[in-house]
């Protein structure tokens, strides 16, 4: 079961991560809930950025691009409190990043 | 990561700007009582939320904290005299009291029809806890001093210390509520690397930061809002079936503690925008229960800790960015990680070498940063409140303050909010 109270340990931007802080956005209302869900998705942004930067001829760069700025969106819904919808954009994205 | 908005709105504190209304909605440090130490004595310089100005004490022993520019011809009322309950601009005689009002005006006819109507800004004082405190905010929104425990305790059993830093106050507070920081920049060389000689030293220590501190680099945050702000649990691993738990509180609208070990003193700041670019950092050091020790006094002499040495005049570090906060460079390579000496300079340098005002729209933030968002999300949440016409409730409930932070060892599974109860409550 999802505990928005739990902050998800982010050391990558794999599928599995990106799973569980959708389905922790699914289930986030709260003030500290939103807190650790914008940590979270800091983390990811930092992560990916870090990606774009150091491997520049990668092919997964494109579709890290594309998670890197939708990171970004969702971390400002979040930031808005539309923890939902940050749910809905990652969720779109899900399929196409890497794995 | 903040938007150029957010960091915009968080960090611009001038008159009219909504987090410089924000701030004048609470009692904010103003000076140490020490600076204006005897009736009708010398005025002092002071500048607080991007306004200059001249605070003295009139013969009554009352403070006065004006406008520093003489409402005449505003020339600095640094120069002036101050006498008889007012201080008088030595440019043409004009004598302003303690409220604001010009009381005498040498220079213009008897019975001059303006002398009674003439006021320059004066802003309410209040002596509390050796601190001058200034309300700059609107008279009819009035807040309660904030009952802290600090402010409580007799003379003997706490010290202040007030410092001039190069930076938005933001950033000020950002690190003093980062506890992840502290395992590596007030770190020894010794604890960093770990040695077995280090390890064998902090089994036996009887300071829980010591033992278990350094040894768990990378804690779990947890933060949850209260009335006074939040309250920011860090959790390291201790023994095999406990956890070492850190709490403390940041408190509206910029104070926070060094989690409390029973038994020791306790620690905390303030800082209070100068301006946009520089802010005030006020240290306290207090025992509730007994006068500070002789430990406690040779650290603050010695600068070992959090209180730092300064310029009696501009209260700047004698440590700084000029001299390059004396590093040492073998000390460096050999003792510790930073070369720098003293916990209070070592923050200065880090904090002073981002900048005045970092830009926040570039940081890399992790999870380890979640009590930073979540003091930037409150204070963003509190600023939008107010101006929607909802006034700050911490502002005008003085006993929320009532709060001490804690350390301790808790089995695994104990939740923090049973096992700390107890020792979260001021006692003074």
């Amino acid at each position: 079961m999802t505990d928005p109270w739990h902050i998800v340990s982010v050391s990558d931007f794999s599928q599995e991560t990106l799973q569980r802080i959708i389905a922790h956005l699914e289930v986030s209302t709260e003030f500290e809930h939103l807190v650790y869900r914008e940590a979270e998705l800091d983390a990811i942004w930092s992560i990916t950025g870090f990606f774009l930067n150091s491997e520049t001829d990668s092919d997964q760069r494109d579709l890290v691009e594309r998670l890197h700025k939708a990171a970004h969106e969702a971390h400002d819904l979040v930031a808005d409190g539309r923890a939902a919808e940050a749910a809905t954009l990652l969720r779109g994205l899900l399929n196409h990043v890497v794995p | 990561m903040l938007s150029h908005e957010e960091n915009a709105l968080l960090t611009q504190t001038d008159a009219g700007a909504p987090m410089g209304d924000y701030f004048r909605r609470y009692w904010l440090p103003a000076m140490l009582s020490t600076e204006l130490p005897m009736p009708d004595g010398e005025p002092v310089r002071v500048r607080l939320l991007g306004e200059n100005l001249i605070a003295f004490r009139n013969s009554n022993g009352r403070v006065g904290l004006l406008d520093e520019f003489c409402a005449h011809r505003r020339a600095s009322l640094f120069w002036g005299r101050n006498e008889d309950c007012g201080l008088r601009c030595v440019y043409h005689g004009w004598k302003f009291d303690v409220d604001g009002a010009c009381v005498d005006m040498p220079n213009e006819p008897p019975g001059y029809a303006f002398e009674s109507k003439v006021r320059t800004t004066a802003y309410p004082t209040h002596e509390y806890g050796g601190i001058i405190w200034a309300y700059m905010g609107p008279p009819d929104r009035l807040p309660e001093l904030p009952k802290l425990e600090w402010a409580r305790v007799p003379q003997t059993h706490r010290y202040i210390s007030k410092r001039f830093q190069q930076t938005n106050y933001l950033q000020a507070i950002e690190g003093g509520i980062d506890s992840s920081h502290s395992n590596f920049l007030h770190a020894s060389m010794d604890a960093f690397r770990r040695t077995p000689a280090y390890l064998e030293q902090v089994k036996k220590s009887t300071n829980l930061r010591a033992k278990y501190h350094l040894l768990d680099r990378a804690p779990q945050f947890t933060v949850r809002k209260t009335d006074y702000g939040l309250l920011i649990a860090v959790r390291r691993d201790a023994e095999e079936d406990t956890y070492y738990w850190r709490l403390t509180q940041f408190l509206l609208p910029s104070y926070s503690m060094i989690p409390y070990q029973k038994g020791l003193s306790i620690h905390g700041h303030c800082w209070v925008p100068r301006d946009d670019q520089t802010c005030w950092v006020w240290t306290v050091s207090w025992n509730p229960d007994a006068p500070l020790s002789p430990e406690d006094w040779d650290a603050i002499q010695n600068e070992t800790f959090v209180h730092a040495k300064v310029d009696p005049v501009t209260f700047r570090p004698i440590r700084n960015a000029d001299n390059n906060y004396m590093i040492d460079r073998d000390r460096q390579r050999t003792i510790t990680m930073t070369g720098i000496h003293g916990f209070a300079s070592q923050d200065q340098a880090v904090q002073e070498s981002m900048g005045t005002l970092v830009d926040r729209t570039r940081e890399r933030l992790g999870t380890s940063d979640t009590a930073i968002i979540a003091m930037r999300r409150l204070l963003l949440q509190e600023v939008r409140a107010l101006r929607q016409g909802q006034e700050p409730f911490a502002a005008h409930h003085g006993d929320v303050y009532w709060v001490r932070s804690a350390s301790t060892v808790l089995k695994r599974d104990v939740p923090f909010e049973d096992g700390c109860r107890s020792l979260l409550a001021a006692e003074v």
